[in-house]
């Protein structure tokens, strides 16, 4: 978590810690940083996404990071939009049972880190029900998977 | 169980004291709504399920069971809370033993309720996770109500097991209880204590004083359900009654009353309303239990002038001494093939528990500890005693392997915790603590996990598990 604590003030001397009276207009920022801490972005090797038939075309990406470990893949097609399903791994399951096959994931692993597969069509807002579902479940880091662009 | 024989146990259990007239038609009016309609044990099943599967789960880990609410079959709002209390006890006490890793039941709104017994949505309950689902219909009869609950798994899209229960609607939790200790035998193998109840010794009524002012401490023997459930007051005295046990037949409860002015040995006979004195009111006597086989009764007496563990037949007759030394011998409790007893005695100095054979011989100290004190011998297939051990300002529940002589704790200093009692499986312990403010009631595992509380009114101690 970013350290946001207000610098002491110059008159009185009071830090962090003390109440200060803030102005409304101010930017809620709490729950900007709260999803900074849990999206990282990663590359995939492996380019070919097709699985039932379903073709996920992944966002591409100059900057990101290799793939490191074996984590639950949750693929967000572009279907999502009108049958509310995603893929854990190979299998499809409605998005309202998500949460509760993925906390079952989480319970036996240590790691409680999943890889998202989104297609680039995919709206900011859809990838956000899924990633609400996925903390819900207990997961702590959600690796945005994204394809390395050609020619790098 | 009719209305009838209960207020003649309510009668004997209260004619000893003369004021508690008053507080009769109370009793009778809470206890006939428990206890008149509750339903005999339900009749053997009748549902011709041909072969009875076992569930398995994915390799190394429990099946996933869900429990939806069961199909309200007529319309009316007892079956409809029947139905729904069915399946939340259920899942409860399927979840309780932990052989089935259970699926949180907020997680099935999304999945429609089965038009029918057979018409069930396997590839809904799968996607889900589930390995089994519980699905079962409720309907008013005649008499009462018919439940019909059945066991499907999931991945072989068929039923596993199957149970009809018909009779009385006023404790629709027996049927889930009966249900889910029958799942446990035949899906595990394993004794399940949905069914079992607590006694424990409760000060919530507060009572006035009755007699001086000494005997301000009015406490009574109450009974519970193993989760809680349907708590009711056993004693009606207005003394101090103190450390119930149970008969192993589940009919009787042992209990220390003051009831004549000095410590006694109490038989209360719950169901046939009698009471039997096995001490005979010689001396002081206090902290009986009864033998595995329930015909005799160990306890502490100071009739020879020293506290000493005695036995006795359950009758009163064949009295025997086991102890003889000027120390303090206290707390018996007995092995599960009632051939030994382990007790607390302060004879090398702080109170450590000892075990001897029921002829007095084989004397040996088992516990090294600073203080120990309230051994409970642990039923089969686990040779274990628990017991409360000075950590610190209070006590904690310690495990003691008899075979293996290792000790393990299971609660850790939040707040005192004492007077361990086992469940009649081995793999729970009912215990007092103070951890919630006053004293409570818990249950908890072997292993010290899934602690839950089992009492919330008043101050309530010395649990003890029926078999």
């Amino acid at each position: 978590m970013p350290k946001v604590s207000a610098p002491p003030d110059a008159n009185t001397g009071r830090r962090r810690g003390h109440r200060v009276t803030t102005s409304l207009s101010e930017i809620n920022v709490v729950p900007l940083v709260d999803v900074m801490l849990v999206l990282l972005i990663i590359f995939m090797v492996a380019a070919p996404m097709m699985q039932k038939g379903i073709e996920v075309k992944l966002p591409v990406s100059r900057r990101a990071d290799k793939m490191s470990a074996a984590r639950p893949y949750i693929t967000v097609p572009l279907s999502y939009r009108s049958d509310r399903r995603v893929l854990i791994d190979q299998e499809s399951v409605s998005a309202d049972v998500l949460g509760e096959r993925v906390r079952q994931l989480m319970e036996t692993r240590n790691d409680k880190d999943v890889f998202l597969r989104g297609d680039a069509g995919v709206q900011l807002q859809e990838l956000f029900e899924v990633i609400d579902r996925l903390k819900a479940a207990g997961v702590q880091g959600v690796g945005i998977v994204a394809l390395q662009r050609a020619g790098q | 169980m009719t209305h009838s024989t209960h207020s003649r146990a309510a009668d004997v259990a209260s004619g000893f004291s003369r004021t508690s007239r008053v507080l009769l038609p109370l009793l009778i009016a809470a206890s006939a709504a428990v206890w008149a309609q509750q339903p005999a044990p339900p009749p053997p099943a009748q549902q011709p399920s041909s072969v009875e599967l076992r569930l398995t789960g994915d390799p190394g880990t429990p099946p996933r069971m869900a429990v939806p609410d069961l199909l309200a079959l007529t319309p009316d709002r007892e079956t409809q809370e029947a139905a729904k209390i069915i399946s939340e006890v259920l899942w409860d006490d399927l979840n309780f033993e932990r052989e089935f890793a259970l699926i949180p039941r907020d997680t099935y709104k999304s999945i429609p309720a089965a038009g029918s017994i057979d018409a069930v949505p396997f590839d809904r309950w799968r996607e889900l996770g589930a390995d089994g689902v519980i699905i079962g219909t409720a309907q008013k009869t005649a008499t009462g109500i018919r439940v019909e609950l059945r066991l499907y798994n999931v991945r072989a899209r068929q039923s596993a097991y199957g149970r009809e229960y018909t009779g009385s609607a006023a404790n629709p939790r027996i049927y889930a209880h009966t249900m889910a200790d029958e799942l446990h035998d035949s899906q595990r193998s394993l004794r399940g204590v949905a069914r079992t109840k607590l006694t424990f010794i409760s000060d919530r009524n507060r009572e006035a004083v009755l007699a001086t002012v000494e005997k301000r401490d009015v406490k009574e023997v109450f009974i519970a359900d193993y989760d809680g459930a349907s708590q009711r007051r056993i004693t009606i005295n207005r003394t101090m009654n103190l450390t119930p046990s149970w008969s192993p037949d589940g009919r009787s409860i042992a209990y220390t009353s003051y009831r004549s002015g000095g410590a006694d040995i109490l038989i209360s006979n719950i169901f046939a309303g009698t009471m039997e004195s096995p001490a005979k009111g010689i001396g002081q006597n206090y902290l009986p239990v009864f033998s595995p086989d329930g015909t005799r009764i160990a306890f502490t007496s100071n009739r020879d002038g020293n506290n000493e563990i005695y036995v006795v037949n359950r009758d009163g007759s064949n009295i025997s001494r086991l102890t003889n030394n000027p120390a303090i011998d206290v707390t018996p409790t007995w092995s599960p093939t009632g051939t030994q007893i382990a007790f607390t005695s302060e004879r090398r100095g702080q109170p450590q528990i000892f075990v001897v054979n029921i002829d007095g011989t084989g004397l040996r100290q088992i516990t090294f500890e600073s203080y120990a004190d309230r051994p409970t011998w642990s039923p089969p297939p686990y040779n274990e005693i628990a017991f409360a051990a000075r950590t610190g300002p209070g006590f904690d529940i310690k495990i003691l392997g008899i075979a293996s002589g290792e000790t393990r704790q299971i609660t850790f200093g939040e707040g005192s915790n004492e007077s361990p009692a086992w469940a009649p499986n081995g793999r729970h312990l009912a215990f007092m603590s103070t951890r919630a403010g006053r004293s409570q009631v818990f249950t908890v595992d072997r292993d010290g996990r899934n602690l839950r509380q089992i009492t919330r009114d008043g101050n309530n101690t010395t649990p003890n598990w029926s078999q």
